[in-house]
C-alpha cells in the first residue's frame, strides 16, 4: 500500500467517524409530478419518494422501471425524467438582485425533458447540463437529453 | 450449402479475422457511453438554441426537433439530423408526459410610492388563492420588482415591503404561509426593458408565481 493510499484511507475513516456538520442547503424547487418508483439520494442515504416534496441543492433523483418525475425549480426551470433515469441537481443559485445566478444539472443516465427558466434568460452562460460525454449549453429553450452509460 | 462452404473455407483461410474485428468494433462501439440531445419548440412556438460540446468539438442546434448524438467523450458531437415526432415520442414520451404544468403568474401593481394595491390589482388576491387551492404548491414566489429610477436601496426596500403586503393579504385570505417565499429582485428582472434611471410604472410590481 502506498503512502498516498494509506493517507486517503485514513482520511476516509476519519471522515466516516466524524461527519462534517450538515450545512443547511438551499431549497431549489419542488416535485410536481410523480409516478413511482422514485428515489432520492440526500446526505448519503437513498429513500423512496412517494409524494411531492421540496428539493435541495445536491439532491440526486432516480426513477425505477415505470417511474417518472417532474420538477419545477424556483426560477421556473422545468425538468422531467422518464423511467430508468438518474440526475443530480448539482448547483443552483437564483439571486438576481445580487447578480448570483447559476444552474448545473448532471444527467447520469435515462431520458429527460428540460424547459429553461429565468437563470437561462438572465445569465445563459451559467446554465449547463452535463452528461458523461458532453455538456449542453442553453440559450433559453426546450430540449431533450438521453444519456446511456453503455 | 454455400454458406457452410464459406464458413469452412473461412476457418481454413483465416478470413474470419476481419469478422472478429468488425464484431469487436461493434461491441466496443456499443459499450461507449453516449448522449443524444434534441431541441424542441418552446410553448410559445419559438425555437431557442442549445450547444452540445465536449473536448473534441461542438455542435449548435437551432431548428425544431434537430438532434445530435455524442458517442464517447473521445468523439466530437456527430452530424445533426431532424427527428420525426414518432421517434421523439418513442424515446422521450415518458419524460415529456411527466413535464409539470407551466407555473401560473400574477402581476400586481401599486399606487405610486406606496404599498397600497391599485383597484385593478385587488381582485387578483382571490384569483391567486384559487390557483393555490387548485395546485397545492410547495413553492409560491412573492417577488417585489422595481423600475430603474431612484436609488437601489430605497427601491429594494419598497419592493420587499410590497411583497410582504401581498403575502400578508394571501395569508389573511387563507394561504399557508409556509409555502410563500417573499423576495425582492430589485431592478434585475424588468417587465418592460428600459435603460438605467427610467421611471416605468409597469416595472414597479409584485409577481406571484404559483408552481
Amino acid at each position: 500500500m502506498t503512502i498516498h493510499r494509506f493517507v486517503t484511507g485514513f482520511l476516509v475513516i476519519l471522515m466516516a467517524g466524524f461527519p462534517l456538520p450538515a450545512v443547511a442547503r438551499e431549497v431549489v424547487g419542488s416535485i410536481r409530478t410523480l409516478q413511482g418508483p422514485v428515489f432520492l439520494l440526500r446526505e448519503g442515504a437513498e429513500r423512496d419518494v412517494t409524494r411531492p416534496e421540496r428539493l435541495l441543492e445536491g439532491d440526486v433523483l432516480r426513477t425505477g422501471e415505470g417511474g417518472s418525475l417532474g420538477l419545477l425549480l424556483k426560477d421556473n426551470t422545468s425538468i422531467s425524467m422518464g423511467p430508468g433515469s438518474r440526475l443530480a441537481l448539482e448547483h443552483f443559485q437564483f439571486a438576481p438582485a445580487q447578480g448570483r445566478l447559476g444552474l448545473v444539472v448532471r444527467c447520469f443516465r435515462g431520458t429527460m425533458a428540460f424547459v429553461s427558466g429565468l437563470v437561462a434568460k438572465l445569465s445563459p452562460d451559467s446554465v449547463k447540463v452535463e452528461t458523461p460525454v458532453a455538456t449542453v449549453g442553453v440559450r433559453g429553450t426546450s430540449f431533450l437529453v438521453k444519456a446511456e452509460e453503455k | 450449402m454455400n454458406l457452410q462452404k464459406t464458413l469452412h473455407s473461412g476457418r481454413a483461410g483465416k478470413t474470419w479475422i476481419p469478422f472478429v474485428c468488425a464484431s469487436a468494433f461493434l461491441f466496443l462501439g456499443c459499450a461507449k457511453p453516449r448522449t443524444q440531445v434534441v431541441l424542441m419548440p418552446d410553448a410559445d412556438g419559438g425555437v431557442g438554441v442549445v450547444e452540445v460540446r465536449n473536448a473534441q468539438g461542438r455542435q449548435a442546434l437551432d431548428r425544431p426537433r434537430q438532434s445530435v448524438q455524442v458517442v464517447g467523450a473521445d468523439q466530437a458531437p456527430g452530424k445533426p439530423e431532424i427527428l420525426s415526432d414518432a421517434r421523439i415520442q418513442a424515446d422521450f414520451g415518458a419524460a415529456i408526459a411527466a413535464q409539470p404544468k407551466a407555473p401560473l403568474h400574477f402581476i400586481l401593481q401599486f399606487e405610486t410610492g406606496s404599498t397600497t394595491l391599485t383597484a385593478a390589482s385587488r381582485p387578483l388576491i382571490g384569483k391567486i388563492l384559487e390557483a393555490i387551492q387548485e395546485r397545492s404548491p410547495l413553492d409560491v414566489g412573492v417577488v417585489g420588482h422595481t423600475d430603474t429610477s431612484g436609488s437601489d436601496e430605497r427601491n429594494n426596500l419598497l419592493a420587499r415591503q410590497r411583497a410582504e403586503t401581498v403575502a400578508q393579504l394571501l395569508v389573511d385570505a387563507g394561504a399557508d404561509p409556509a409555502v410563500l417565499e417573499i423576495k425582492s429582485h430589485g431592478k434585475a428582472v424588468l417587465l418592460v426593458p428600459t435603460g438605467d434611471q427610467v421611471p416605468e410604472p409597469r416595472n414597479r410590481r409584485v409577481e406571484v408565481t404559483v408552481r
